[in-house]
């Protein structure tokens, strides 16, 4: 069997990409998450990885080609005699769609190509050490007029400035790259290169950019915590789910931390769902427990079993993290952490987060979004906190029954 | 107060009021006396006012406007009638070399307040010969005025400011125009002739025309909006002077550039007015500007390809998305 490895997207704007160079020779042995291949695209050159085990086989591209995204470069076969069964390159000519631009190069920028098994970003990007000027580098990039005069107003350097489906910058790209916030000079320190973020990545770092203009204040307090360590054990709960009941039921009883700011009013919303940090490789997800106020304990252990479960096999959806209200952040695993505060996510009000345990008790911090909550509005939200924690037995399985 | 008239009856009651107000207006052209008018502009005034101000001519337009020329010179006010512009090709030496020339050459001891209307454009099937637009051969004299009203009310209003006047002024009209229907207030205080005027508010692109093309580029314009994108629309009134500021203020808030004309695209009226408004608002551009224009060939006589080789609403609509598109 032949796996295809495809020219993969690896920027938004990239519509072609250059291989520079196959790191690996027909016949050779890859496993998965092996940089095969180097590709230049439109900002850097990156890598291009093996997603199964198995043999490089051709045909192969040609090196030092422009190729359309999405293209066949290449296979990865399961045998080395299937490997070499089919050897050769591909015709340049068949790789390029119909009506995609071919790139040109000329000789001169091909003389100048590290052909070193390293390619670094510096190619890529704008080198600062040539003595060509700073604005004829400008003046090199597609912009329109309007573009221009808002980079310069706004002090954007086109050349970090991504291009827009026609390969132009547009006021808009300009804009977005101003709100995107600076953006740090690379070409003053050493070599680098481009890990593309991963989609949760992105979306975390999207989602704390937009937490930027939350006025947060935090409150801390250091509540019993041996308790509730003991009810856990005593009943085989999970001490996170108790902590997210006991969240739940603290908002119940201090509703405005239920709420979320909108420029129109404050949403007050009908129901705690809780979402819980959990560190994952390369991140983090939120899986939320509904309605955590009122639900019986047992069916939301139920709930939680089956979340971890999804966040190890990574199948995790959005009708899973999505949408909490209130969020509970733990980083108590961690015995020298003794307090740390949390960033308000958006859709919030409030975020609780905890240290680890030193002498039976914990350090909690309750970050709060000050528009809609109050100082003494956190104080009382854990002394509620407090009280559910000494007598945690009572306090949290009976109130299941009650509801 | 508002009425809703014809075009044709607004050219017609600003004749009527012009006749009225000053004996020396006198209108000219073939069958604009005992018949009316081929659109009936002058419908009813040769019963009103006498074959000695409504005056029929023989077919020559060149020796009738050339008449009319010579009138001007010695204290008449002219008002001359062609049947279309394409007819107005015999009457090009009287217009381009003695109106447009003469107060100039005569140091301003001549006044020239001369009118030559006529319509232009592409009508239903009247073929080639009688289907030009020709406005970009006028738009090049220094000189002449060219006022290009889309609707009663400007036809009434400019066509009064172009009598009043003692400048050569040419009103271009438009064939489908003369029966389309739009209000009218006579009392209502006029513009300056040469005034454009945003017909339509939009942040997103700013099209410019004028004549038959404005209600095509309004109806594109609101296709538009169900695609999200706001065009705003705006009728340049007059080709010669162009009114740039309305037009300048427009790129400052939408950065985008339709010109919308029915004329052919090759050396037209669009071209001028992109190319006048790219030198004024090049820092404002965020694309380069685009025409919407006629196809490069004489208009056909079959119908479909007629109607073909004109701009149509889905031409302008697909313009306008691909100039909104980056």
């Amino acid at each position: 069997m032949r796996e295809a490895i495809i020219l993969p997207t690896l920027s938004d704007t990239m519509e072609t990409g250059r291989l520079v160079q196959w790191l690996k020779q027909v016949g050779d042995s890859v496993k998965k998450g092996d940089v095969l291949a180097e590709v230049e695209t439109d900002k850097a050159v990156m890598d291009v990885e093996a997603f199964h085990d198995g043999y490089l086989a051709g045909p192969l591209s040609q090196a030092d080609s422009d190729i359309p995204v999405g293209t066949v470069i290449g296979y990865i076969s399961d045998s080395p005699e299937q490997a070499h069964e089919d050897q050769g390159s591909i015709p340049e000519k068949t790789t390029v769609a119909k009506g995609m631009p071919v790139g040109k190069t000329t000789t001169k920028e091909l003389n100048q190509r590290d052909t070193s098994p390293v390619a670094t970003a510096k190619q890529a990007v704008p080198d600062t050490d040539t003595s060509v000027p700073v604005s004829s580098q400008q003046s090199g990039i597609k912009a329109s007029p309007y573009a221009r005069g808002l980079a310069r107003e706004l002090g954007i350097e086109l050349h970090q400035v991504s291009t827009a489906s026609d390969g132009i910058i547009h006021a808009p790209q300009v804009l977005s790259a101003a709100l995107a916030g600076p953006v740090p000079n690379l070409d003053a320190g050493p070599a680098y290169r481009y890990k593309l973020f991963t989609t949760m990545h992105k979306a975390v770092a999207n989602n704390m950019i937009a937490t930027l203009s939350t006025p947060t204040f935090r409150v801390s307090a250091r509540l019993s915590f041996t308790p509730l360590k003991d009810l856990a054990h005593e009943q085989q709960q999970s001490v996170t789910l108790l902590l997210a009941r006991a969240c739940a039921l603290c908002v119940q009883k201090h509703p405005h931390f239920n709420a979320v700011y909108t420029p129109r009013a404050m949403a007050m919303r009908e129901q705690v769902d809780v979402g819980i940090a959990v560190d994952i490789p390369g991140g983090l997800v939120t899986p939320v427990l509904r309605d955590a106020a009122r639900r019986p304990l047992d069916e939301l252990n139920d709930d939680w079993r089956i979340l971890r479960d999804k966040v190890k096999r990574n199948r995790l959806g959005p009708d899973d993290y999505q949408g909490a209200t209130f969020y509970l952040s733990n980083l108590g695993v961690f015995e020298q952490v003794t307090h740390f505060d949390a960033i308000v996510p958006p859709g919030a009000a409030a975020i609780l987060s905890l240290g680890a345990e030193q002498d039976g008790k914990v350090e909690f911090t309750l970050s709060c979004d000050h528009r809609v909550v109050f100082g003494a509005d956190a104080a009382r939200f854990l002394a509620t906190l407090s009280q559910l924690l000494d007598n945690p037995k009572d306090s949290l399985c009976d109130a299941a029954k009650d509801q | 107060m508002v009425e809703q008239v014809y075009y044709w009856q607004a050219l017609n009651r600003a004749l009527d009021i012009e006749l009225a107000a000053d004996e020396s207006v006198i209108v000219l052209g073939e069958d604009v006396g005992l018949f009316g008018g081929s659109y009936r502009v002058t419908d009813g005034l040769y019963a009103k006012y006498g074959e000695w101000r409504l005056r029929d001519t023989p077919i020559s337009e060149g020796s009738f406007t050339g008449l009319a020329v010579g009138a001007a010179m010695v204290g008449l006010r002219p008002v001359v009638e062609l049947m279309t512009i394409n007819f107005a090709l015999l009457a090009l030496d009287p217009i381009i070399n003695m109106a447009a020339k003469v107060p100039f050459m005569s140091g301003g001891q001549f006044p020239m307040p001369l009118v030559v209307r006529m319509p232009g454009g592409v009508a239903k099937q009247l073929a080639a010969q009688h289907s030009q637009r020709l406005e970009q051969t006028l738009m090049n004299v220094p000189g002449l005025r060219i006022a290009v009203p889309a609707t009663p009310q400007d036809a009434y209003w400019q066509l009064r400011q172009a009598i009043r006047s003692d400048e050569p002024i040419i009103i271009l009209e438009h064939e489908l125009l003369y029966f389309s229907k739009g209000p009218l207030e006579v009392g209502l205080e006029a513009p300056p002739m040469h005034r454009a005027q945003v017909r339509r508010e939009g942040t997103d692109l700013s099209i410019v025309t004028y004549s038959g093309m404005l209600d095509v580029s309004l109806r594109a314009a609101e296709q538009l909006t169900e695609k999200g994108i706001e065009a705003e629309v705006i009728d340049l009134r007059s080709l010669r002077p162009i009114d740039w500021d309305t037009c300048s203020a427009s790129l400052e808030k939408t950065h985008r550039l339709l010109v919308v004309e029915e004329d052919s695209r090759f050396a037209g009226a669009g071209a001028e007015i992109a190319a006048g408004l790219t030198e004024r608002c090049f820092f404002n551009l965020d694309a380069a500007p685009q025409r919407v224009a006629a196809l490069e060939l004489p208009i056909p006589f079959n119908a479909s390809l007629e109607a073909a080789s004109i701009p149509r609403i889905a031409d302008i609509i697909a313009a306008a998305e691909k100039l909104c598109s980056p």
